[in-house]
C-alpha cells in the first residue's frame, strides 16, 4: 500500500486535525510514531492505514528519531507529509521534508489534490494575505495538530522499528508550576495583556475566568517575558491559534503577531484603555477604560 | 552634494533611538516631574560608548565621527532633554577642553577615565555677575608656593554635584580682564569645593544645575589647563564646540513634539474627522516639519564642517541660533495642536515646550549667536 | 569551535499594506535583521566567548541582503565575520529551498561544530527552515533552546517543554533554534558599530554552492486579501462600568456566546 499522506507523530497523540486533513485527500494514510508506545497504540486506533513506531532506547527525546522518521516516510514516499507545531514534531517534520526534497508550506488553509499538484491556500506574512500555490512534488504540511483522535472502528497493526537514535540525550526535566492546558478544546477564552500592572492581579483574571467558565491564554510578552504564564497560553503568529466562541482580551493591544491566534473567534470582546489600541479595529465589542474596574464589573453581571 | 548619511551615522542612529525608546523615554517624564538627576543612566550611557564619541579609542572614546555623535544627541533629546545635556556637557564642554588642551600627564590622570564615562565632567565658567559677559567674572586664583588657591563662586553648573572633574575658569590675574583668566581641572573632593542648592528651572528638570563655590580651594601647579592667561581662549574654543551639540539638543526636543503632534492629529476627532485633515492644522505640521528639516541640515553642515576640518564658528552660531529658536516655536504649536490636552502633564509636549526655551540661552544666547553670524556676515 | 549563527535581512510585515488584488506592498518598509535573530545573535556570542570559539554569521537571500549596511548590522552584534550568499532568484525562495542553501554554506564553511538561529522570522514566521536545515545536514535538531553551554562535542542545552525545561546533553553538531526569550539581546555600543566595518564579509556565490535540486516545485498561482469575519465594531460606553458590564453580558447572551 503507498501512502498518500504521513502523519509524523511526537511525544503526543494530538493529531486528530492531522488525520482529518490527511484523509481529505483520499488515499491511505500512515503515521510514524516517534514518541512513547501508549502514542502508536492511540494513533493505531484511531483509523489510519498503517502505523509505524520508532522505538528507541533509553533516555532520548523524539528528536534523536529524526533520521530513523524520516527514513520511513522515505521508504514510502507520499504525496504530503504533516505534523503538529510542537517544536519536537517541526525538527521530526523538518528532517522528512530534507530528505524528500518537500516544499514547506506552514500556514494552510486548505489542502486538496488536483491532477499532479497539491493545491494549498496558504496564509503568509503573519495572516495579512492569503497566497493559492500548486506543487508538483511532496509537499510538508505544518499545522495544528488538533485534539486526541476518538477511536475508530478497526484499528491498524504497529510495525516497530529500531531507531538508531542521533547522539541526544535527556539529562534532566524540570516541571514548572504552571498547569497545562488545551486552549483548543476551550470554548470561551480570555486573554490577558501588559495591561496588567502585577501578577497579583492574575487573581481577579481567574475570577473571571470561572465566572465565564473560560480558559486563560495571553500575549507572547505575559508569557515569556514576564514568565507569569506557560508558553503553551501565549496566542501568536508562533503560538496557539484558536477558534472559540468568544475570545475576551483584557490589556491587549492588539498587534499583528497577537491577533493572527484568534481571527476564527465567533465573537471578539476587548478591554483596553487605550482607545486608539489596534485591538479596537478587530472586536465585535469594545470596552475602552480601566479593566480594574470593568472586569470587576463584568464578574459582577456574570453573577 | 551627497545629504546621506553614512551606514555607520544611520546604525548609531538606529541603537540610540532603540537605547533612547527602551531605556531613557519610560523615565522622562518622571525625571522632569520630580527633578531627579538620571544617576541610574550613567553606567547605561557609559556602556553604550556615548559619554566620549568623538574622541579617539586609545584615548577611552569611541573615535566616532562629530556628526554621528550630534545624531546620538538628537536621538537622545528625542526622549529626554535632561539626559542628553548630562551627556554634551560632560562631552563637549568638560572633556573636550581636557583632550585639546590637556598635558600628557593630565590625559593620563583625566581623559581616559573620561572619555570611558566612567568619571563625569562639568564646566564651571559662568557666575552670578558673569553670563554672556564672561570676562567679568571674579573667580580668582591665586598663585601659591605649592599650586593656586580658587576663591570665588560658580553658577548654573550642568552635572554638578554628581560630576567628579570640573573645569574651572578664574582669573590668575584679575587686572588683565579676560587676558587674565585660566582654566583649571578641579577635583570634587578638594577641600574648600563645596556645591550649594539644587536650582529649580522651568524645564530640564532632570539637569542638576547648581551654583558650586571655591574657598580658599588649593589645587595643585599641574591642576592649571594649558598655560596663564589662555583660558578665555579656552572657554570660547569649548563653547564653540558645545553649540552644536546643544543645537542638537533642540532638534530632538523639536522632533519629539512633532511626531507627539502627528500622532495626536491623527487620532483627536472634532467634527467627525482627525483634525489631521483640516488644512489648519495641516499647514501647522507643514511648517514645523519644514523648519526642523532646515534646522537638522544647518546642525547636520556644522558637524559635518568640524569633522572635515573646515572653520565652523559662524556655521555652528547659525545651527544653534535656527534650531533654537524652531524648538520653542515648534514646541508651541504643538501644545496648540493638542489643545487643552496638550497644556496638560498627560500629554508630553507641555515637556518639550519647557525644555526648548534653554537651548536659547545656554552655551552661548541667541543674541551671542547674532553677533557672531553678523561678525562674519559683515567682514 | 565554530559556531555558525543564521540570520535573516527583511521587512516587518506590520509595515507592509496589501493591495486589493492580494499582492503585498513591502515599498514603505524598512528592512533590518529579523526581531528574534539577535536573540540567537547573544546566546551565541556567549557560548563563543565561554569556549573560546569563532561566531560567524550567515545569511541568504535576495538582493539587498548583503548590502554593507546589512552585513555591518550583523557583525555589530557581536560576529566574528559574515557570510553572505545574495542572489536575486532566492527573494522568493521557499523553506526547504532557503534551509538547503544554508546547509550548502554551513558544509562550504567547514569545521562547523554548532549552528544557531533565531526562534523564528518576523515576515515569514514559518519555525520551520532551521529544522530542514538539521534534516539537510544529518545533523539533531533541537528548538526552544533557553540556555547553551559546554564545548564541540559536549554541549548542554536546555529548552523547553510544553510545561517545564528539558536538558539534554548533544555530543557532536547540532542545529538550535533559540526560543524568542533566552536572552535579552544588548542594543549595540557606539564602538561595536564602528568596529563592523572592519570586520570580513565573505559573500559566496549560489551557483558554486553544492546545492542538491528541489523534488519539488511550488508556483504561486493566486493571491487574496484574507476573507476576515467582519466584527460588529460595536463600542459600550464605559462612563458607569456596572451598566456597560450588564450591556456587554446581555449582548453576548444575544449573540450566544455565553
Amino acid at each position: 500500500m503507498s501512502m498518500s499522506a504521513w502523519i509524523i507523530v511526537g511525544d503526543q497523540p494530538t493529531v486528530g486535525n492531522l488525520i482529518t486533513v490527511a484523509r481529505s485527500l483520499g488515499g491511505p494514510v500512515g503515521a510514524v510514531v516517534a514518541g512513547p508506545r501508549s502514542v502508536a497504540e492511540t494513533v493505531a486506533a484511531s483509523g489510519v492505514d498503517r502505523v509505524v513506531w520508532c522505538r528507541a532506547p533509553g533516555d532520548v527525546p523524539a528528536e534523536a528519531c529524526a533520521p530513523a522518521v524520516a527514513d520511513v516516510v522515505a521508504a514510502d514516499p507520499p504525496r504530503v507529509v504533516l505534523s503538529g507545531r510542537n517544536p519536537s514534531e517541526r525538527v521530526l517534520l523538518g528532517a522528512a521534508a530534507a530528505r524528500l526534497g518537500a516544499a514547506v508550506v506552514t500556514g494552510a488553509r486548505s489542502v486538496a489534490i488536483d491532477g499532479g499538484d497539491v493545491i494549498v491556500v496558504n496564509a503568509v506574512f503573519g495572516d495579512i494575505a492569503d497566497e493559492t500555490v500548486a506543487v508538483s512534488g511532496p509537499v510538508a504540511l505544518l499545522l495544528d495538530g488538533g485534539p486526541v483522535p476518538p477511536a475508530d472502528r478497526g484499528g491498524a497493526p504497529i510495525e516497530e522499528v529500531s531507531a538508531t537514535p542521533l547522539q541526544l540525550k535527556v539529562i534532566e526535566t524540570r516541571m514548572h508550576d504552571f498547569d497545562q492546558v488545551d486552549l483548543n478544546s476551550a470554548h470561551r477564552v480570555i486573554g490577558v495583556g501588559r495591561g496588567l500592572k502585577a501578577k497579583e492581579d492574575l487573581a481577579m483574571m481567574e475570577e473571571l475566568a470561572q465566572a465565564l467558565e473560560a480558559e486563560i491564554a495571553c500575549s507572547r510578552p505575559v508569557a515569556e517575558g514576564l514568565n507569569w504564564m506557560g508558553k503553551d497560553r501565549y496566542i501568536g503568529s508562533s503560538g496557539a491559534h484558536i477558534a472559540p466562541q468568544l475570545y475576551l482580551t483584557v490589556g491587549i493591544s492588539g498587534q499583528l503577531q497577537h491577533m493572527v491566534g484568534v481571527t476564527g473567534a465567533e465573537t471578539i470582546v476587548a478591554i483596553n484603555s487605550d482607545p486608539k489600541a489596534a485591538v479596537f479595529q478587530q472586536t465585535d465589542y469594545g470596552l475602552v477604560g480601566d479593566l480594574y474596574q470593568l472586569v470587576p464589573a463584568i464578574i459582577a453581571a456574570l453573577k | 552634494m551627497d545629504f546621506e548619511l553614512s551606514d555607520e551615522q544611520q546604525l548609531i542612529r538606529d541603537a540610540v533611538r532603540e537605547f533612547a525608546e527602551a531605556e531613557v523615554a519610560p523615565i522622562a517624564a518622571e525625571l522632569d516631574r520630580d527633578h531627579r538627576f538620571p544617576t541610574e543612566l550613567l553606567p547605561r550611557l557609559a556602556e553604550m560608548n556615548l559619554m566620549g564619541m568623538p574622541y579617539p579609542e586609545k584615548v577611552g572614546g569611541a573615535g566616532a565621527d562629530y556628526l554621528s555623535y550630534v545624531i546620538a544627541i538628537e536621538e537622545l533629546s528625542r526622549a529626554c532633554a535632561s539626559t542628553s545635556v548630562v551627556v554634551s556637557a560632560h562631552s563637549s564642554l568638560a572633556t573636550w577642553p581636557v583632550f585639546k588642551f590637556g598635558t600628557e600627564a593630565q590625559h593620563e590622570r583625566y581623559l581616559h577615565d573620561m572619555a570611558s564615562g566612567r568619571r563625569l565632567g562639568a564646566f564651571a565658567l559662568t557666575e552670578p555677575a558673569a553670563g554672556t559677559d564672561a570676562a567679568a567674572g571674579t573667580t580668582t586664583a591665586t598663585l601659591h608656593a605649592d599650586g593656586y588657591a580658587l576663591n570665588g563662586s560658580k553658577m548654573f553648573i550642568t552635572n554638578a554635584p554628581y560630576a567628579e572633574v570640573y573645569i574651572v575658569f578664574a582669573k590668575t590675574d584679575p587686572e588683565r580682564g579676560a587676558r587674565g583668566m585660566s582654566a583649571f581641572i578641579v577635583e570634587k573632593d578638594t577641600p574648600g569645593f563645596s556645591v550649594g542648592e539644587a536650582e529649580h528651572k522651568l524645564g530640564i528638570r532632570g539637569s542638576s544645575t547648581p551654583p558650586v563655590y571655591f574657598s580658599d580651594c588649593r589645587v595643585p601647579k599641574e591642576a592649571l589647563l594649558g598655560v596663564e592667561g589662555d583660558g578665555f581662549k579656552i572657554a570660547m574654543a569649548t563653547l564653540d564646540g558645545g553649540r552644536i551639540g546643544i543645537a542638537a539638543q533642540a532638534l530632538g526636543i523639536a522632533q519629539a513634539a512633532l511626531d507627539a503632534s502627528v500622532a495626536y492629529a491623527k487620532e483627536r476627532v472634532q467634527f467627525g474627522k482627525p483634525i489631521a485633515a483640516l488644512q489648519a492644522i495641516q499647514w501647522m505640521i507643514a511648517d514645523m516639519a519644514t523648519e526642523i528639516d532646515a534646522s537638522r541640515l544647518l546642525v547636520y553642515r556644522a558637524a559635518s564642517f568640524l569633522d572635515n576640518g573646515r572653520p565652523y564658528s559662524t556655521e555652528g552660531a547659525m545651527a544653534k541660533l535656527f534650531a533654537s529658536e524652531t524648538a520653542t516655536r515648534v514646541a508651541g504649536k504643538a501644545i496648540q495642536i493638542h489643545g487643552g490636552y496638550g497644556y496638560t502633564e498627560s500629554y508630553p509636549v507641555e515637556r518639550n515646550y519647557r525644555d526648548a526655551k534653554i537651548t536659547e540661552i545656554y552655551e552661548g544666547t541667541s543674541e551671542v549667536q547674532r553677533m557672531v553670524i553678523a561678525r562674519s556676515a559683515l567682514r | 569551535m565554530r559556531i555558525v549563527v543564521t540570520y535573516k535581512w527583511t521587512c516587518d510585515p506590520e509595515e507592509a499594506t496589501v493591495r486589493a488584488d492580494g499582492t503585498v506592498d513591502w515599498s514603505r518598509a524598512k528592512p533590518g535583521i529579523s526581531t528574534y535573530d539577535p536573540v540567537a545573535m547573544e546566546l551565541a556570542r556567549r557560548l563563543a566567548d565561554a569556549a573560546g570559539a569563532e561566531l560567524i554569521g550567515l545569511t541568504a537571500g535576495g538582493k539587498g541582503v548583503g548590502t554593507p549596511i546589512a552585513a555591518k548590522a550583523a557583525l555589530s552584534r557581536g560576529l566574528d565575520r559574515v557570510v553572505i550568499i545574495e542572489d536575486e532568484s532566492l527573494r522568493e525562495a521557499g523553506r526547504s529551498e532557503l534551509a538547503a542553501v544554508l546547509a550548502a554554506a554551513v558544509r562550504r564553511i567547514g569545521d562547523v561544530d554548532l549552528v544557531v538561529t533565531g526562534d523564528s522570522s518576523v515576515d515569514v514566521a514559518a519555525k520551520m527552515v532551521p529544522t530542514v536545515l538539521a534534516g539537510e545536514l544529518g545533523w539533531p535538531a533541537v528548538a526552544e533552546v533557553t540556555a547553551v553551554t559546554g564545548q564541540a562535542g559536549a554541549l548542554r542545552v536546555e529548552r523547553a517543554i510544553p510545561g517545564g525545561v528539558q536538558v539534554l546533553e548533544i555530543s557532536g553538531s547540532a542545529v538550535l533554534a533559540a526560543s524568542a526569550d533566552a536572552a535579552v539581546p544588548h542594543v549595540p555600543g557606539m564602538k561595536e558599530l564602528l568596529a563592523a566595518g572592519k570586520k570580513p564579509v565573505d559573500r559566496l556565490e549560489l551557483t558554486a554552492l553544492d546545492v542538491p535540486a528541489r523534488s519539488a516545485v511550488m508556483t504561486v498561482t493566486g493571491r487574496a486579501r484574507p476573507e476576515r469575519k467582519a466584527r460588529k465594531s460595536q463600542l459600550i460606553d464605559t462612563s458607569d462600568p456596572a451598566a456597560a458590564a450588564a450591556e456587554l453580558v446581555t449582548a453576548l447572551r444575544v449573540a450566544g456566546a455565553l
